[in-house]
C-alpha cells in the first residue's frame, strides 16, 4: 500500500512537472490568449516605457477612458524604464510574445524591430483612416518607415540643446556661443567666475555620450561619408573627422569635473536645476523635468558650429518616438492606437508631461508654457535633424564609441585608437 | 514481478530530480554549446552555421581579457577576505570571551545575506556617491579628503569598489559555515591543548585549521566559482563601466547577447565561462580530495 502511495505520488509530481513545462508554451500563444470567444471580451497587451510620473498616470487614465467606452475590450499594461525597456522589448520581439502595441524609437531601433517580422504595416490603416492620420506630422513618419512601408505612428518629437542658465550667463555677462571655439571661450569665463564644472553630463548612461557623439561628427564629417558609415554594409570610419570629433567631446569632459563619470543623466540635470551647474546638454523633453526642481529660468542654444566642419552646422539633433502594434493584434488595438494618438490625447498629454507632441498645431499657449514653445520653435526652425547616433549606427559600433566616451573622460584611451577599433569592429560584421 | 518491482522504486525516486536537472541545467549546457557555433541574432530565429570561429575570435577579445583579469581580482581577493577573514572571524566569535554577545554579533554579520542584492547595490551606489556619499564624507571626517574620490567612475578604482561590496555581503555567509565546523571540532582536542599549554594562536594553527579543512575546501570552492560567475554587483552599480573597467565574464556575455546582438558569440563567452568554473572546481575538488578522509 505505501509503495503504490509513493508510487502515485512520484507520477503526480512528474506529470504536474511535465505540464507545467508544457503549458508554459501554451500561455504565449498570442492570438489565442488574447480573445476569449465565450464573454466576448478582447484583452490588448499594451507595453509601453513610462512607469514614471506624470505618464504612468496618463496612460492609466487613457486606458480606463478607452475601456469605458469599449466595454468589451481589457487593456493589460506594462511598463520598464529607457535601458531595460530596450532590453526587454527585445527579448519580446524574438519569441511569440511581442505584445499587441507598445512603443518604439525610430530609425535603426525601429528597423532592428521590424526584421523580426513580427510587426505590422500600417500602411492601409494610415491610408483608411486620413481624419485621423493627416493630423500627425508627414516628417515624423519617415523614421517608422522602410522601403515604403510605416510601421509605426510618431507621438513625441524631440531635441537635443544646450540648456543654460540665464541668470548666470547675465550676471557674468557671458553671451550665448555660436561658435565651438565660442563655446570654449565660455567655459573658461564661467570656470573663472567660480564655476568649476561649468558643463556636467552624467556619463554612466552611455547614451548622453551617444548624443554629444552623434552631433559632433554630424557638424564635422562630410555627410555624404556619414550617410555610407552609418549604414552597416558599406560603413568604414577611416575620415579623419571622426578623431577629430572625440578630440572635441574629450575636451568638452575636461569641464565636466571627475564627478561626470560616477554619476547619471538625472544627477546632472538636479545639479543644473539647482543652479550649481551653468550649462546642460539636454533634450526639449526634460524642461517640465527642470521646472519640477527648481526655478532656473532657463536657455537654450543649439550644438555651436564647428569652423571647419562639412556638415549642416545648424542641424539639431533629435527624433520622434511612436508606438507600433504587433502582427497578432485584435482589430481593437488598432482603435486603440488611434485614441492615444488622436489630437486630443496629445493635446492633454503635452499639458501633463511637457514634452512636445508630433501632431499639426498640437503645441499653444493653453498646453505649453512660454520656455517649452521656444523650444518647440527652435525644432522646426532647425535647417534639419539628425537622429540619435545610438539609433543611427550598429549597436557594436555604438557600443565602442560609447564605451569609448567614458574612457577618454578618465583618460584610459586615445580618440585614435577608439577609431581604430571601430574600423576593426566594422570590418566582422560585413 | 518483484524484483523488478523494487528495481523500478528507485529510479522512479530519481526521476523527478534527473529531470529537473536534465531540462534546466544539462540539456541548456549542451544547446549552449551548439549555438556557439552559429551567428544568430535575437530578433531572427535562423540561424547560420560558422564553426569555430567564434572561438578563435574568442582569443583577440580584449573585453575579454579585461573582464577574465577582474574576475581573476574577484576571486584572489574574495579568498583572502570570504574564507580566510572569514574563519578568523568565526574563531572569535566561538571564542569564550565572546560567548555572552557572540548570538548578536552572528545575527548582524548575517543581515547583509539576507538583503537582496539589488538593494544592496543600490545602497553602495549611495555610499560610493562623489557628491553627498557616505565613504567620501568620512574620508572628509577623518581628516582625509585628499583620499576621496568618485570611486565607481575611476577606471582604476570602480572594480575594486564593485569588489568591496561583495566582500561586505558574502563575509557573513561564510563566516556561519565556519562556525558550525568550529562547533563540531571535539572540545576534548581544546583541553588537551590547554593543559599543554596552547596559546589562543597555537591552538588556531594546530586544532581550528587543520579540523575545517574539509568547510574551508567547500567556501574555496564556493568563492572562486562565485566570482566566476559575478554578474549583478557590477551589473548594477558600474554596468562594466566606465569604459571598461569593470567589466566581468558574465557581464560581457550579457551585453553580447542582449545589448550588442550577438547570440552566437555570448554563447561561445559562456561556453567558456562553463569551462574555466568546471577547471577550477575540479582543480579544487582534485587538490582537497573532499569526502576522502571519512
Amino acid at each position: 500500500m505505501k509503495k503504490i502511495l509513493s508510487l502515485l505520488t512520484l507520477l503526480v509530481l512528474v506529470t504536474l512537472f511535465l505540464t507545467a513545462c508544457s503549458s508554459d508554451k501554451g500561455a504565449t500563444t498570442p492570438t489565442s490568449a488574447n480573445v476569449n470567444n465565450n464573454e466576448d471580451m478582447v484583452e490588448i497587451d499594451f507595453f509601453h516605457r513610462w512607469p514614471n510620473e506624470p505618464r504612468k498616470s496618463f496612460y492609466d487614465q487613457k486606458i480606463a477612458e478607452f475601456e469605458e467606452a469599449n466595454p468589451n475590450v481589457k487593456i493589460n499594461v506594462d511598463s520598464v524604464l529607457n535601458d531595460s525597456y530596450k532590453e526587454k522589448i527585445r527579448v519580446l520581439v524574438s519569441n511569440d510574445g511581442l505584445p499587441d502595441i507598445f512603443s518604439s524609437w525610430s530609425h535603426s531601433f525601429a528597423e532592428n524591430l521590424v526584421s523580426s517580422d513580427r510587426v505590422l504595416s500600417l500602411n492601409e490603416i494610415i491610408k483608411e483612416d486620413t481624419d485621423w492620420s493627416s493630423n500627425i506630422m508627414e516628417t515624423q513618419f519617415e523614421g517608422f518607415t522602410f522601403d515604403d512601408t510605416t510601421y509605426g505612428v510618431p507621438f513625441t518629437v524631440d531635441g537635443k540643446a544646450f540648456f543654460y542658465n540665464k541668470s548666470i550667463f547675465e550676471e557674468n555677462n557671458i553671451q550665448v556661443p555660436k561658435t565651438y571655439d565660442d563655446m570654449i571661450e565660455t567655459l573658461d569665463s564661467l570656470q573663472k567666475a567660480g564655476y568649476e564644472t561649468p558643463l556636467v553630463e552624467g556619463l554612466t548612461n552611455t547614451w548622453a555620450i551617444s548624443h554629444y557623439l552623434g552631433t559632433i561628427f554630424q557638424r564635422i564629417v562630410d555627410p555624404e561619408i556619414l550617410v555610407q558609415d552609418y549604414n552597416t554594409s558599406t560603413s568604414k570610419f577611416t575620415d579623419e573627422g571622426y578623431i577629430k570629433g572625440l578630440e572635441i567631446f574629450q575636451e568638452l569632459t575636461s569641464y565636466m569635473g571627475e564627478v561626470s563619470t560616477a554619476i547619471d543623466h538625472e544627477a546632472a540635470r538636479n545639479m543644473f536645476a539647482a543652479g550649481e551647474v551653468p550649462i546642460l546638454y539636454m533634450q526639449f523633453a526634460e524642461v517640465k523635468l527642470v521646472q519640477d526642481i527648481g526655478d532656473v529660468d532657463i536657455g537654450f542654444f543649439n550644438f555651436p558650429s564647428i569652423d571647419g566642419g562639412k556638415g549642416d552646422q545648424t542641424a539639431l539633433t533629435g527624433a520622434p518616438e511612436g508606438w507600433m502594434l504587433s502582427k497578432s493584434a485584435p482589430p481593437e488595438a488598432v482603435e486603440f492606437l488611434k485614441f492615444i494618438t488622436s489630437p486630443e490625447t496629445a493635446m492633454e498629454f503635452t499639458k501633463a508631461d511637457g514634452q512636445l507632441n508630433a501632431i499639426k498645431g498640437g503645441i499653444t499657449k493653453e498646453n505649453a508654457n512660454s520656455t517649452s514653445l521656444e523650444a518647440y520653435d527652435i525644432l522646426l526652425d532647425s535647417s534639419s535633424t539628425a537622429v540619435w547616433f545610438d539609433n543611427a549606427v550598429d549597436i557594436n559600433v555604438a557600443d565602442i564609441f560609447m564605451r569609448g566616451g567614458q574612457s577618454l573622460a578618465t583618460k584610459q584611451i586615445t580618440p585614435a585608437e577608439i577609431v581604430k577599433e571601430v574600423q576593426q569592429a566594422v570590418q566582422k560584421l560585413q | 514481478m518483484i524484483l523488478k518491482r523494487i528495481k523500478l522504486v528507485p529510479v522512479l525516486f530519481l526521476l523527478p530530480s534527473l529531470l529537473f536537472l536534465g531540462v534546466f541545467v544539462y540539456i541548456p549546457i549542451v544547446q549552449n554549446f551548439f549555438n556557439s557555433f552559429f551567428d544568430f541574432s535575437v530578433f531572427s530565429q535562423t540561424k547560420e552555421f560558422i564553426g569555430s570561429r567564434y572561438f578563435k575570435e574568442l582569443l583577440e577579445d580584449k573585453i575579454l581579457l579585461t573582464s577574465f583579469a577582474n574576475n581573476i581580482k574577484y576571486a584572489v581577493i574574495s579568498v583572502i577576505f570570504q574564507v580566510f577573514f572569514a574563519l578568523i572571524l568565526a574563531t572569535i566569535l566561538e571564542d569564550k570571551l565572546f560567548r555572552r554577545i557572540a548570538p548578536t554579533l552572528r545575527v548582524i554579520y548575517f543581515i547583509p545575506v539576507m538583503i537582496s542584492i539589488s538593494v544592496i547595490a543600490l545602497l553602495f551606489s549611495f555610499i560610493y556617491n562623489p557628491q553627498m556619499g557616505l565613504l567620501n564624507s568620512f574620508l572628509e571626517l577623518i581628516g582625509l579628503e585628499s583620499l576621496a574620490k568618485p570611486w565607481l567612475g575611476n577606471a582604476t578604482t570602480a572594480i575594486y569598489a564593485v569588489i568591496a561590496m561583495s566582500q561586505w555581503q558574502s563575509v557573513g555567509f561564510i563566516t556561519m559555515l565556519f562556525i558550525v565546523a568550529i562547533q563540531k571540532i571535539p572540545k576534548d582536542l581544546y583541553e588537551a591543548a590547554d593543559i599543554d599549554g596552547a596559546g589562543r594562536i597555537r591552538k588556531f594553527f594546530n586544532i581550528t585549521v587543520p579540523q575545517v579543512r574539509e568547510t574551508m575546501f567547500v567556501n574555496v570552492l564556493i568563492t572562486v566559482t562565485g566570482s566566476m560567475l559575478v554578474f549583478n554587483e557590477p551589473y548594477i552599480l558600474t554596468n562594466g563601466g566606465p569604459g571598461i573597467s569593470s567589466m566581468t565574464l558574465s557581464v560581457h556575455m550579457y551585453q553580447l547577447g542582449f545589448i550588442k546582438d550577438n547570440m552566437g558569440y555570448a554563447s561561445a563567452v559562456a561556453t567558456l565561462i562553463f569551462v574555466v568554473t568546471a577547471i577550477f572546481a575540479l582543480i579544487q575538488i582534485k587538490v582537497s580530495g573532499t569526502g576522502k578522509d571519512e
